[in-house]
C-alpha cells in the first residue's frame, strides 16, 4: 500500500523501515507505525475473530477501545496492537481462530447466534448437570481471547516511579497542554500525561485553520512550548490507570527504544488535577456495524493524516458530529471518493463545512443514518435510511466511516468519585459536581471550537494552580471572561440506534452483545444498566466501557421507556423526508422503500433526540411527549480501575532483592558458607555439603566453633523512664536487672502469646542494653513505643542491630581462644556464666561480651561495632587455629540448641503459643501489676485453661528415622505437631520437641506421628525428659 | 493506597509509610476491679465507626512516632477533628 509521505501531519518516519512477521509473511512498516497500522499498510483488514461468533473484525477506533485488534505479539496474548508501537522483528499472531483470521473454521458459529440469547450460558448447559464439564470444555475452546503459553517468561524491564507534583494534567491535547502551561506559569511543578505516543490530541491530525494556522501546526507549537518548560514533566504514551482520593493518579508509561524499561508504573501524588481527556467516538449501532472496513471518523482520519494510509477507495460517511464532516472534506482532498455523507442530525451542522462539502460535490443527507452494512468479510455496500427508517438508499463502498457522535472520556473523574448525570444539551454523561481539586477542560466538556478548547484548558490550569496554593486568581477570572465570550458546548447528536431490529447490531464488540441481547435482558426484568451489563456481559471485555459505555445506558433508558408506555403507539405517518442533498448535488438517486418497522423502533430514533429538540419546536412525533414523561433519564454505568488493560508485571515492577547482609557476609562466603534467606537477612546455614552438619556440631561439642550472630536484634534504651518501659513489655521484673549480669526474659502480646525473647543488661543508671530475636528486630521500637504511647514517659530507644555485629564463640576450648585475644581475666571466676563484661581488644575494639549457653557449651557472645567485625573474626580465627576452630552455621546451631531444649520462637512456637505453653512461666513475675504488663492478664486467665498445647521433649522409637519438622501428632485427629526433630550426633538418638495437647504431655506417652506422603505408615515417638544433653548445665556453666 | 496522613513531625506523607495501630480506646484500664470481659473488650472489641473515627498510626518508615489522627472510614481520607470540623 502506498503511503502518503508528503503530509506535514505525519507521525511516521517513512525512511526508517521496521518489519514484523505475521502468518509466515514479513510485513514492512516504518518507524512510528503501530503494529496495527503496519499490518493495515500490508493489506491486512481482518485482525481478529470475535469472542463468541467468530465474526471478522478490523480497525475501528485506532485507540484500542475494543478487542478487535487484540493480537498475540511476541508470545504475549491480548496485546492492543493499535496502541503498540512497531519494533523490528515482532512476531504477530491472530487469536481465537481455527485456521487464520481471514479463514476461520469457526466462523459458522455466527449463523448460530439465534441459539445464544442473553444469559444462555447461565441458563442452559447445566441441565442435566453432567453435560456441564463437556459443555464448558467446548465453550472455552470455541470462545475467548488469546492464550498464554505455560512456558512464557516475561522479558524486558519493568520499573516504577513515584512522582510528586502540585498540578497533574491528564491528557496532552490542546486543552491539556494549555492547562499545563498555565499552571506552570506560577512556578508550580506540573506533570502532564498523555496516552498516545505524541502530544496534540484531536488537533494533531487536523488541518482546519485556527487564527490562520492549521490546527496540527498550532498543537505542535504548543507541544514544543510544553516540552521546553522546565517545570512541566511530560509523560507520553502513558495511559492513566486510575485516580483515587487525595488526588493520587496512577498510570503506566510505555518505554521507547531509548528507555531502559519496557513499561513503567507511575504513582503521582498531586495537589490538584486537570482532566482534559477529550472524547472518544460513540459507535453507531446498525446491522453489521463492526464489519472490517467500517471505522470511526478519528480512525479513518488518523490513518491518513498520522500514518499516511488512505483507509479505502470509496467511502460512505454516516456521522453525527462536525468532526465527521471535516474528515470527509479532508479525506476527499487526499484522494478518497465519497459518494455520500449521511448526518444523523437534522440541523446544527457547521455551515462552512456544508459549504466545503458542496464545493466538492459531496451529497449530504441530513437526518439520515446507515442501517445495514453489506459484505461478508469486508464491507461492500451500505444501506442508508432516514433516522425514522421511512426511506432508504443503497450505496456501494469499501469503507464506511460510522460514528454516532462523541462521548467524553470521564474515567478519571468517575474513579475519583464524581457523580455523573445525563446532560440533555450535549447528550453526554457529565459530572454534576467535580471532585475536590479536580477540574475538567476541553472537548470533554462538550466544546468543539478550537479557541474555546484552548481557553478552557488555560482556565482549568489556572484554577488547578490556585487550588494547589498559587495566586492565579486574576488570570483565572480573565480566562473565565474570555471563555464566556466563545462558543459553548455543541448540541450533541442524540441518535441512539439506527432504525433496525438489531439481530446483528453490536453494542459491545468485545463480548458480541447486540441490542437484541440487551432487549432480551430487559424483557427478563433487568432494568438498570449495571444489571443489564452483568447479564449480557456488554462492557466487561478488554475495552471495558470504551465501545458500549455510552450507548448501553442510552439504549436501556430508551427501551425501558418504550416498554413502559402502556398504550400501543399509533402507527405514525412517515415524516416529511428530511433528505437534503447538497446544493450542488448530482442527480438524485432512486429511493428505496423500506418495509415498515415496528412503531417502537421508528419512534426510537426520535425519542432521545426529542429530549433536546422538544424545546426548539422541532419535529416531535405525537406520542413522543407521552413517552418523554415515561422516559427514564439514562443512568451511566460505573467504572473501576484499571481504566486501560494493564499487565500485572507492570504493577509488580522489577523484582528487587531486598535482603540484608551481615558485616561478615563476604568472609563466610570465602569460608564456604551456604546461605539461605531467613527473614530480611541472608545467613550462612551450612559450611559444607553435609546438610546434617555432623562435623560442625561435633566440633562445637568437643572443641570450639564460631558463628556469625550479627542478625540478632540489639537495642539501647536509656532515660529516666527506661525501666518503666521495660517493665511494660517484658514479663519479668526488670527492676531486678543488675549491672554486670544478663537477664533472660520474654515479651508477650496482650493475649499472652510470646512475641520475643532475649536478654537485658543494665549498663548503668537508667541505661540498658537488650537483644531480641532476629525476626523481631524490625518491630521492637514500634512495639515498645506503642505500648507506652499513653504514658508520656521519658526514654530513648536506639536500634543498634545494624551498627553492631555479633560473634558466638562456643565449645570447651572457647575460653582458651578468647584468652589469647583479650587482656582481661576471662576465667570462670572472673567471667562466670550469665555475666556481662565490657572490654577493649587491643585498646581499640570495644566489645560487649555475654556468657551465654544457647548451644549448651561454654560460650561467649561478643558484640562489636560492625566496622570492626572482620578484625575480631580474623583474630579469633588466628587464635583458634591451634585448637581447630571451625565455623558453624545456623543449622548446626539449631541442632545444638535443640539438644539442650532451648527454644527458637517461630519454631517451637506459633501465633497462638503463650509463655506457659513453652514452659517459660518462670519468667513471668506475678507480683507485677498485671494490667500494666503486656500479656499478664491473659496469662492469668490461660493458667486455668486445660485445653492448651504443651511443649514436650520427644524421642523417636526408631532413632534412624527422625520425623520431619512440622509432622502432625495424631490419634483419630490432630493433637499436636513436631516443632524440631533431628538425629542427635551427640546422644545418638532421634530427639526433638513437639507441641502436644496436655493429656499427651506426660513422660512416657506414646505419640503417633503422621508425615506428608507417609502412605498410611505412621511413626511413633515417646515423650521424654528435657533436655537431652547435659541436663545439669555443667558444660555451659563451667 | 490513596491515603495520605499527617505526621506531627514529618507532615503530610504517603499512606504507605504508616502502620495502623487501631482505634483509639484510651489508656490501659486500671488493675482494680478489672473483669476478664472488660479486659477482653478493651483488647479485642472495636467500634468500627462508619464515618470519622480517632485512630493510632505509626510513622514506621519515617520518624517512628505513634500519633492519633482522624480518618473518615467511608472515604478513607484523613479528616479534621470533631472540634475543627464545627
Amino acid at each position: 500500500m502506498n503511503r502518503l509521505t508528503h503530509l506535514p501531519t505525519l507521525r511516521i518516519r517513512p525512511a526508517e523501515k521496521r518489519s514484523l512477521t505475521y502468518q509466515g509473511k514479513t510485513f514492512q512498516g516504518v518507524a512510528g507505525d503501530t503494529v496495527a497500522t503496519a499490518l493495515f499498510a500490508g493489506g491486512v483488514r481482518i485482525f481478529a475473530r470475535s469472542l463468541k461468533y467468530h465474526r471478522p473484525r478490523g480497525l475501528y477506533s485506532l485507540d484500542g477501545e475494543c478487542s478487535n485488534t487484540c493480537m498475540d505479539v511476541d508470545g504475549i496474548p491480548n496485546v492492543r496492537t493499535e496502541n503498540t508501537l512497531l519494533k523490528d522483528g515482532m512476531q504477530v499472531k491472530a487469536q481465537n481462530v481455527v485456521g487464520s483470521a481471514d479463514r476461520d473454521w469457526m466462523s459458522f458459529i455466527d449463523k448460530l447466534s439465534w441459539m445464544m440469547p442473553a444469559g444462555f450460558y447461565y441458563k442452559t448447559l447445566h441441565k442435566p448437570a453432567a453435560i456441564w464439564p463437556l459443555a464448558m470444555k467446548c465453550i472455552r475452546k470455541a470462545a475467548g481471547l488469546g492464550v498464554i503459553s505455560a512456558d512464557y517468561e516475561t522479558r524486558g524491564g519493568y520499573d516504577e516511579r513515584y512522582l510528586r507534583a502540585e498540578v497533574t494534567v491528564i491528557g496532552g491535547g490542546a486543552a491539556g497542554m494549555c492547562a499545563a502551561l498555565a499552571a506552570a506559569e506560577s512556578g508550580q511543578r506540573v506533570v502532564l500525561v498523555e496516552s498516545r505516543p505524541q502530544l496534540g490530541g484531536c488537533f494533531d491530525y487536523r488541518v482546519v485553520p485556527m487564527d490562520g494556522k492549521p490546527l496540527y501546526q498550532r498543537s505542535r507549537e504548543l507541544a514544543e512550548k510544553v516540552e521546553e518548560t522546565p517545570n512541566i514533566r511530560v509523560f507520553k504514551h502513558t495511559p492513566v490507570i486510575g485516580s483515587y482520593t487525595d488526588n493520587l493518579i496512577t498510570a503506566f508509561q510505555v518505554g521507547g527504544p531509548d528507555d531502559a524499561f519496557t513499561e513503567r508504573y507511575l504513582e503521582i501524588r498531586t495537589d490538584s488535577v486537570v482532566v482534559a481527556t477529550g472524547c472518544i467516538e460513540r459507535p453507531l449501532i446498525f446491522e453489521n456495524n463492526e464489519r472490517p472496513g467500517i471505522m470511526q471518523v478519528g480512525c479513518a482520519h488518523r490513518l491518513a493524516r498520522t500514518y499516511g494510509l488512505l483507509p479505502g477507495n470509496e467511502a460512505v460517511f454516516s456521522v453525527g458530529h462536525d468532526l465527521g464532516l471535516e474528515a470527509a472534506v479532508d479525506l476527499f482532498d487526499l484522494g478518497l471518493k465519497i459518494p455520500c455523507v449521511a448526518d444523523a442530525r437534522q440541523d446544527g451542522q457547521n455551515p462552512d463545512l456544508l459549504l466545503a462539502l458542496a464545493d466538492r460535490r459531496i451529497p449530504v443527507l441530513k437526518g439520515w443514518v446507515a442501517t445495514e452494512a453489506r459484505g461478508r468479510k469486508r464491507v461492500k455496500g451500505v444501506t442508508l435510511a432516514t433516522v425514522e427508517g421511512t426511506v432508504s438508499r443503497q450505496f456501494a463502498c469499501d469503507l464506511l466511516v460510522a460514528s454516532a457522535g462523541l462521548t467524553p472520556v470521564t474515567g478519571p473523574l468517575i474513579l475519583a468519585g464524581a457523580k455523573m448525570h445525563y446532560d440533555s444539551h450535549t447528550g453526554y454523561f457529565l459530572p454534576s459536581e467535580l471532585p475536590e481539586k479536580m477540574f475538567a477542560a476541553g472537548r470533554l466538556t462538550g466544546l468543539n471550537d478550537p479557541v474555546a478548547i484552548e481557553v478552557s484548558g488555560r482556565l482549568a490550569g489556572l484554577k488547578a494552580a490556585m487550588a494547589a496554593g498559587a495566586d492565579t486568581g486574576s488570570s483565572a477570572s480573565d480566562a473565565q471572561q474570555a471563555l464566556s465570550a466563545l462558543p459553548g458546548p455543541d448540541r450533541g447528536c442524540k441518535l441512539v440506534t439506527a432504525p433496525v431490529k438489531g439481530d446483528k447490531s453490536f453494542l459491545c464488540f468485545d463480548e458480541d452483545a447486540t441490542i437484541k441481547n440487551i432487549r432480551q435482558a430487559i424483557d427478563q426484568g433487568f432494568d438498570v444498566p449495571e444489571l443489564v451489563k452483568r447479564f449480557t456481559s456488554a462492557g466487561t471485555g478488554p475495552g471495558q466501557g470504551g465501545v458500549p459505555g455510552h450507548n448501553l445506558p442510552l439504549y436501556v433508558a430508551k427501551y425501558t421507556a418504550a416498554a413502559k408506555s402502556t398504550a400501543p403507539a399509533p402507527r405514525r405517518a412517515p415524516l416529511a423526508p428530511a433528505l437534503a442533498t447538497a446544493a450542488a448535488g448530482g442527480t438524485p438517486q432512486p429511493l428505496f422503500d423500506r418495509p415498515p418497522l415496528t412503531p417502537f423502533q421508528m419512534g426510537d430514533a426520535g425519542s432521545l433526540q426529542d429530549l433536546s429538540s422538544a424545546g426548539t419546536g422541532g419535529v416531535l412525533p405525537i406520542d413522543a411527549a407521552q413517552r418523554m414523561a415515561a422516559m427514564d433519564t439514562p443512568k451511566p454505568t460505573t467504572m473501576r480501575p484499571p481504566l486501560v488493560p494493564t499487565f500485572i508485571v507492570t504493577y509488580a515492577g522489577s523484582n528487587h532483592r531486598m535482603l540484608k547482609r551481615t558485616p561478615l557476609h563476604r568472609y563466610q562466603i570465602a569460608d564456604g558458607g551456604i546461605f539461605r534467606n531467613i527473614g530480611v537477612w541472608q545467613r550462612a546455614r551450612y559450611f559444607s555439603e553435609d546438610f546434617d552438619c555432623r562435623e560442625e556440631i561435633l566440633n562445637v561439642r568437643n572443641n570450639v566453633g564460631m558463628m556469625d550472630g550479627s542478625t540478632l536484634g540489639k537495642f539501647r534504651i536509656h532515660g529516666p523512664d527506661a525501666v518503666k518501659a521495660l517493665q511494660r513489655v517484658y514479663v519479668s521484673d526488670m527492676s531486678k536487672a543488675r549491672q554486670g549480669r544478663i537477664k533472660y526474659s520474654a515479651m508477650c502480646n496482650d493475649d499472652g502469646c510470646v512475641m520475643d525473647d532475649g536478654v537485658v543488661v543494665k549498663l548503668g543508671e537508667n541505661d540498658y542494653y537488650f537483644t531480641t530475636s532476629t525476626g523481631r528486630a524490625g518491630q521492637t521500637v514500634e512495639w515498645i513505643r506503642y505500648h507506652t504511647r499513653f504514658d508520656g514517659w521519658d526514654f530513648h530507644l536506639v536500634n543498634l542491630t545494624d551498627a553492631m555485629g555479633v560473634i558466638n564463640l562456643s565449645g570447651p576450648n572457647a575460653r582458651k581462644v578468647l584468652e589469647k585475644v583479650v587482656e582481661i581475666d576471662v576465667s570462670n571466676a572472673a567471667f562466670p556464666f550469665s555475666a556481662y563484661r565490657e572490654f577493649f581488644i587491643r585498646d581499640t575494639i570495644f566489645v560487649r561480651a555475654m556468657r551465654l549457653g544457647f548451644v549448651g557449651e561454654l560460650s561467649y557472645e561478643l558484640h562489636a561495632p560492625a566496622s570492626y567485625m572482620k578484625a575480631v573474626w580474623d583474630m579469633l580465627k588466628d587464635a583458634g587455629a591451634e585448637f581447630g576452630i571451625r565455623n558453624f552455621g545456623v543449622e548446626a546451631q539449631n541442632v545444638l540448641r535443640m539438644e539442650k531444649c532451648h527454644i527458637i520462637l517461630g519454631q517451637e512456637s506459633e501465633q497462638r503459643t503463650n509463655l506457659l505453653d513453652l514452659g517459660l512461666g518462670f519468667l513471668w513475675d506475678r507480683t507485677k501489676t498485671e494490667a500494666k504488663t503486656v500479656g499478664a492478664v491473659a496469662l492469668r486467665q490461660a493458667e486455668k485453661d486445660p485445653g492448651r498445647l504443651k511443649l514436650v521433649g520427644i524421642r523417636m522409637e526408631d532413632d534412624d528415622r527422625p520425623a520431619r519438622d512440622g509432622a502432625l501428632i495424631v490419634d483419630t485427629r490432630v493433637c499436636g505437631y513436631v516443632a524440631t526433630l533431628r538425629k542427635s550426633f551427640t546422644t545418638g538418638q532421634a530427639v526433638g520437641m513437639a507441641l502436644v495437647e496436655s493429656q499427651l504431655s506426660d513422660i512416657g506417652t506414646r505419640l503417633e506421628i503422621f508425615e506428608d506422603e507417609c502412605n498410611g505408615v505412621r511413626r511413633y515417638a515417646r515423650v521424654v525428659e528435657m533436655p537431652f544433653y547435659d541436663p545439669k548445665g555443667e558444660r555451659m556453666k563451667n | 493506597m490513596a491515603l495520605t496522613l499527617t505526621c506531627p513531625i514529618c507532615g503530610k506523607r504517603n499512606g504507605y509509610e504508616f502502620r495502623y495501630g487501631g482505634e483509639d480506646k484510651g489508656p490501659r484500664p486500671a488493675e482494680e476491679g478489672l473483669t476478664p470481659t472488660a479486659w477482653c473488650d478493651y483488647v479485642h472489641m472495636n467500634k468500627c465507626t462508619v464515618g470519622v473515627q480517632k485512630e493510632w498510626w505509626c510513622h514506621r518508615d519515617g520518624c517512628g512516632t505513634w500519633f492519633t489522627t482522624f480518618r473518615d472510614t467511608t472515604k478513607n481520607i484523613e479528616s479534621k477533628s470533631p472540634e475543627e470540623r464545627k
